[in-house]
C-alpha cells in the first residue's frame, strides 16, 4: 500500500513539474496577450460606458452606444467600409489568384523575382505610398493621371475631391498596392497541390480552365478562406488610405469606421464614444468571420 | 531599552524631515522638471528655445526643461493623445480654438491662480480673451496672426484693382469679384484658396469675414453658421467655382503659394504678412537655382478679405499661444514653476523674436518694447495694411463654454467641411449645404441657440 502511494506521489510530482515547465514555456506569449490584447479590450469595454477624462471619468451607461447608433455619420462610415470591402477583398483575391497561377509555370528563380516585385509595395511605409498616390491623383491638369487623360483629349478628373471618383480612387490604390502577401500565400498553396492530379487530368483530356475549376479551386479553398477572413478583417479596419488621401471627404464619402473612431478619439477627445464604436466594429467583424466559416468552412480542415 | 531606540529613530527621522522642509522655505529651490511640447512656431523656434532655456536656468538652476519638438502635422493629435493618457506636457503650443478641447478633458489649468497681476497686465487684454474660456484664463498668447489674402501687384493692377486703396480702405465683394474675373486668364486663376482636407475649415473661417462672420458664435452666444450670412458666403463660393475664377479641385496648402509665385494665380489665401519674405526669398533663389520652377518676378501685396453688402468689415485673427496642462505628476508647487517659465517664454525678447519672425506686432508690452530696435523687411504699404488689419480683428465673444467650443468643432469637421468640399466640387448647391448645416446645428445646439436672419 505504502509502495503504491509513493508511486502516485512521484507521478503527481512529475506532472506538477511538467505543468510548471509548460506554463513557463507559454508565459511570454500569455503575458503579451494579457498586457497588449486582453487588458486593452477590457479597458476599452469599460471606457465605452464612460465619458472619459484623464482625471476621473463619468459613468454614462449606454449613452455612447446610443450616440453611435443614432449618428448618421456612423452608419455612413459603415456603408463606406462595406462598399470598400466588397470591392477590394474579392477583386484582390481574384487578382492574386490569377497572378499566382500565371507565375506558377516559371522556374523557381523567375517565380521569386515576380514574388519580390509584387511584394515590393508592401515594404514601403503606408505614408510614403500615400504620398506617391497623392501625386498620381493630383486634381490639377499637371497631375500624372490627368496628364495621361490629357493625351487622349479627356479633360482633368477631380480624383480625390469628387464624390463620384474619391472612393473608386481609394479602391484602385488598395488593389494595386496590397496583394503581394496574398500572392505569396497562394503560391505556397499551389505548390502544395500534388502533380499527379494534373497528370491524371491531362490524361483525361482536361482543358486549362477545367483543371483550375476542378483541381486548383477546391484544393486552394482553405487558403482562399484564410485570405478572405483576414482580408475582410483588415479591410474593416482600414484607416491609413482614407486618413492620408482624402481625410474622409468629400462629404464624408470616404470616411471609414476606422477613421471615424480615430477622429472621435484623437481629434475630439471623445474616447468613450470611440471605444463604443470600436467594440461595435469588433462585434461586426466577429459576426462576419463566423458567417464566413459557417458558409465556406464546412469542408475545410486546418 | 527597545522603546528608547524606536523613539530615537523617530526623532532623528523628524529632524531630517524638518531640515529638508527648511530648505523649501522662501523661494523654491527644489529640483523640478518642466516638459514643453512645441511645433516649429518659427523656422528656428526649437533652436531658439534651447538658448532661452539656458538663459532661464541661470536664474533658476533647480529647473530642468525637457523639450518635445513636434511637426505641425503631428502636433495636435500627439498632444491630445498624451493629454488623454494623463501624460500631457506641462506646457504646449496651441491655437486658441483648441483650448476648449483640453478644458473639456479636465487638463486645463487656471494660470491666473499662479501668476501675479503685474505679470498678467503685461499682456494685451484682447489677446488674453482668446485664451479665456468660462472666465478662466488657460494660457498666454504669443501672437495674433492675421489671415487674409495675398496677391501679385502687377496682375492685380492689370485686372483693374487699385491696390493702394484696397490696402488702406478695404474693398467690397462686388469689386473683388470684378477683379478676379478680369484676372482669370488661360493658365492663371483669378483666385486660389487652399481647400484640401483640414484647410477647408480655414476657407470657411477666413473668407467668412466677407459675410460678417468673425467667430463661431454671435455676441449673444448663438451658433453663427445658421445665419443668412453663411448662405451668402456659400453662394459666393458657388459663384466663384462655377464661373471658373477659382479651381473646382482641391488645392494643397503648400500649392497655393507656389501657384502665386509661378503666376498660376493672381490672388491667394490664406495669406499672411510673412509671405512677403517667402516670395522675396524665392525670387532671390532664381540666381542659385533654389527657386520654385517657373518663378516669376512679382511684388507681393497683403490684402484684406472683401466685405459683402450689409456686413461690417473685419479680419480673421487667430491667437496662438502656450497653455499649461495638468498631468499625473502635477503639484501646486510645480504649476507655479510651470507658469513662471511659460510667462518667461511668452514675453520680452522671446515674444519679440517669435513675432519678428512671423512679421507681426507683439501682444505684450515687454515684447513690443523689445521689438522697437528691429526693422522688418516689409514694404510700407504692406506694413500699413497689416497695421490696419490688426485693428479689424474681432475677439470671440466672452462666455463661450468648452462644450460649445467642442460642438462647434464637431459641426465644422463633420458637417461644414464635408459639405463645403462637395460645394467646391460642384456636386451640391449653396442652398442644400446651408439647409444641411441648419438641420445638424439645430440638432446639436438646439434651435434656440442657433442664429437666424442676417447678423451684423
Amino acid at each position: 500500500m505504502k509502495k503504491i502511494n509513493k508511486k502516485v506521489h512521484i507521478k503527481q510530482k512529475f506532472h506538477k513539474e511538467e505543468n510548471i515547465s509548460g506554463w513557463l514555456f507559454i508565459a511570454v506569449a500569455m503575458i503579451i496577450f494579457f498586457v497588449f490584447t486582453l487588458y486593452p479590450v477590457i479597458s476599452a469595454a469599460i471606457t465605452s460606458f464612460q465619458k472619459y477624462k484623464p482625471f476621473g471619468s463619468d459613468w454614462v451607461g449606454w449613452s455612447n452606444y446610443s450616440d453611435a447608433v443614432t449618428s448618421p455619420l456612423f452608419w455612413k462610415s459603415i456603408k463606406n467600409t462595406v462598399l470598400y470591402t466588397l470591392a477590394v477583398v474579392p477583386m484582390s483575391l481574384l487578382l492574386s489568384f490569377a497572378i499566382s497561377v500565371m507565375i506558377l509555370p516559371f522556374r523557381k528563380k523567375t517565380q521569386s523575382v515576380f514574388k519580390a516585385l509584387y511584394y515590393l509595395p508592401g515594404i514601403a511605409s503606408g505614408v510614403a505610398t500615400a504620398v506617391v498616390w497623392l501625386w498620381l491623383y493630383d486634381s490639377s491638369p499637371s497631375g500624372i493621371f490627368n496628364r495621361i487623360l490629357g493625351l487622349f483629349g479627356i479633360s482633368s478628373v477631380n480624383w480625390l475631391s469628387s464624390s463620384k471618383t474619391a472612393m473608386p480612387s481609394l479602391i484602385l490604390m488598395a488593389l494595386l498596392s496590397s496583394h503581394g502577401s496574398n500572392i505569396i500565400i497562394y503560391m505556397a498553396a499551389l505548390h502544395g497541390i500534388d502533380n499527379t492530379y494534373f497528370e491524371a487530368a491531362e490524361m483525361d483530356g482536361a482543358t486549362f480552365m477545367q483543371k483550375i475549376r476542378y483541381i486548383v479551386f477546391p484544393l486552394c479553398k482553405p487558403t482562399t478562406l484564410f485570405l478572405l477572413v483576414t482580408g475582410i478583417i483588415g479591410s474593416f479596419q482600414v484607416f491609413m488610405n482614407a486618413y492620408m488621401m482624402t481625410g474622409g471627404g468629400p462629404d464624408n464619402n470616404t470616411t471609414m469606421v476606422g477613421l471615424l473612431i480615430f477622429n472621435n478619439a484623437f481629434s475630439y477627445g471623445k474616447y468613450g464614444l470611440a471605444c463604443a464604436q470600436a467594440i461595435m466594429l469588433s462585434i461586426v467583424i466577429a459576426f462576419l468571420t463566423m458567417l464566413q466559416f459557417k458558409v465556406m468552412g464546412d469542408d475545410v480542415e486546418y | 531599552m527597545k522603546m528608547k531606540k524606536v523613539l530615537a529613530a523617530a526623532l532623528t527621522g523628524l529632524m531630517v524631515l524638518s531640515m529638508a522642509a527648511c530648505g523649501d522655505s522662501g523661494k523654491s529651490s527644489k529640483e523640478d522638471t518642466i516638459t514643453i511640447m512645441v511645433p516649429p512656431v518659427t523656422g528656428t523656434y526649437v533652436e531658439d528655445l534651447q538658448g532661452w532655456i539656458e538663459e532661464y536656468r541661470k536664474d533658476h538652476p533647480n529647473i530642468t526643461v525637457e523639450v518635445i519638438a513636434t511637426s505641425w502635422d503631428e502636433h495636435t493629435n500627439k498632444l491630445s493623445t498624451m493629454a488623454l493618457a494623463g501624460e500631457a506636457p506641462d506646457i504646449a503650443e496651441v491655437s486658441y480654438g483648441a483650448v476648449g478641447t483640453y478644458v473639456e478633458m479636465g487638463v486645463g489649468v487656471n494660470i491666473a491662480d499662479y501668476m501675479s497681476k503685474e505679470r498678467l497686465d503685461d499682456y494685451d487684454q484682447n489677446a488674453l480673451d482668446y485664451m479665456t474660456m468660462d472666465n478662466t484664463l488657460y494660457g498666454l498668447p504669443l501672437y495674433i496672426t492675421i489671415q487674409a489674402l495675398g496677391g501679385n501687384r502687377e496682375m492685380l493692377e492689370a485686372a483693374g484693382a487699385d491696390v493702394q486703396k484696397i490696402q488702406t480702405q478695404g474693398w467690397t465683394y462686388e469689386e473683388f469679384l470684378e477683379v478676379i474675373k478680369n484676372g482669370t486668364k488661360e493658365g492663371c486663376f483669378g483666385f486660389v484658396f487652399a481647400n484640401s482636407g483640414a484647410t477647408t475649415a480655414d476657407f470657411v473661417s477666413i473668407f467668412g469675414v466677407a459675410a460678417g462672420i468673425s467667430s463661431n458664435f454671435t455676441q449673444d452666444l448663438k451658433y453663427v453658421y445658421t445665419s443668412e450670412n453663411m448662405l451668402s458666403l456659400l453662394q459666393a463660393v458657388e459663384t466663384m467655382t462655377t464661373s471658373g475664377y477659382m479651381p473646382n479641385y482641391s488645392v494643397e496648402a503648400g500649392q497655393r503659394l507656389v501657384m502665386l509665385e509661378t503666376g498660376q494665380t493672381m490672388l491667394t489665401g490664406k495669406a499672411m504678412p510673412l509671405f512677403e519674405s517667402n516670395v522675396k526669398k524665392n525670387i532671390a533663389g532664381k540666381a542659385d537655382g533654389s527657386a520654385v520652377e517657373g518663378t516669376i518676378d512679382m511684388e507681393y501685396v497683403f490684402l484684406p478679405v472683401p466685405t459683402m453688402a450689409n456686413a461690417t468689415e473685419s479680419v480673421y485673427g487667430v491667437v496662438d499661444g502656450l497653455i499649461a496642462l495638468r498631468n499625473n505628476n502635477t503639484t501646486e508647487e510645480h504649476l507655479k514653476n510651470v507658469c513662471e517659465f511659460m510667462d518667461f517664454l511668452s514675453s520680452g525678447e522671446r515674444a519679440a523674436a517669435v513675432d519678428n519672425a512671423v512679421y507681426l506686432s507683439s501682444v505684450c508690452e515687454s515684447g513690443r518694447k523689445a521689438q522697437e530696435s528691429f526693422t522688418l523687411d516689409q514694404s510700407d504699404l504692406n506694413a500699413a495694411a497689416v497695421e490696419r488689419a490688426i485693428t479689424k480683428v474681432i475677439a470671440p465673444p466672452a462666455g463661450i463654454t468648452a462644450e460649445m467650443n467642442a460642438n462647434a468643432k464637431t459641426m465644422m469637421d463633420e458637417t461644414i467641411v464635408p459639405k463645403f468640399q462637395a460645394l467646391l466640387a460642384g456636386e451640391t448647391t449653396a442652398q442644400e449645404v446651408y439647409d444641411t448645416i441648419c438641420k445638424d446645428a439645430k440638432n446639436l445646439f438646439g434651435e434656440e441657440n442657433c442664429a437666424s436672419g442676417w447678423i451684423k
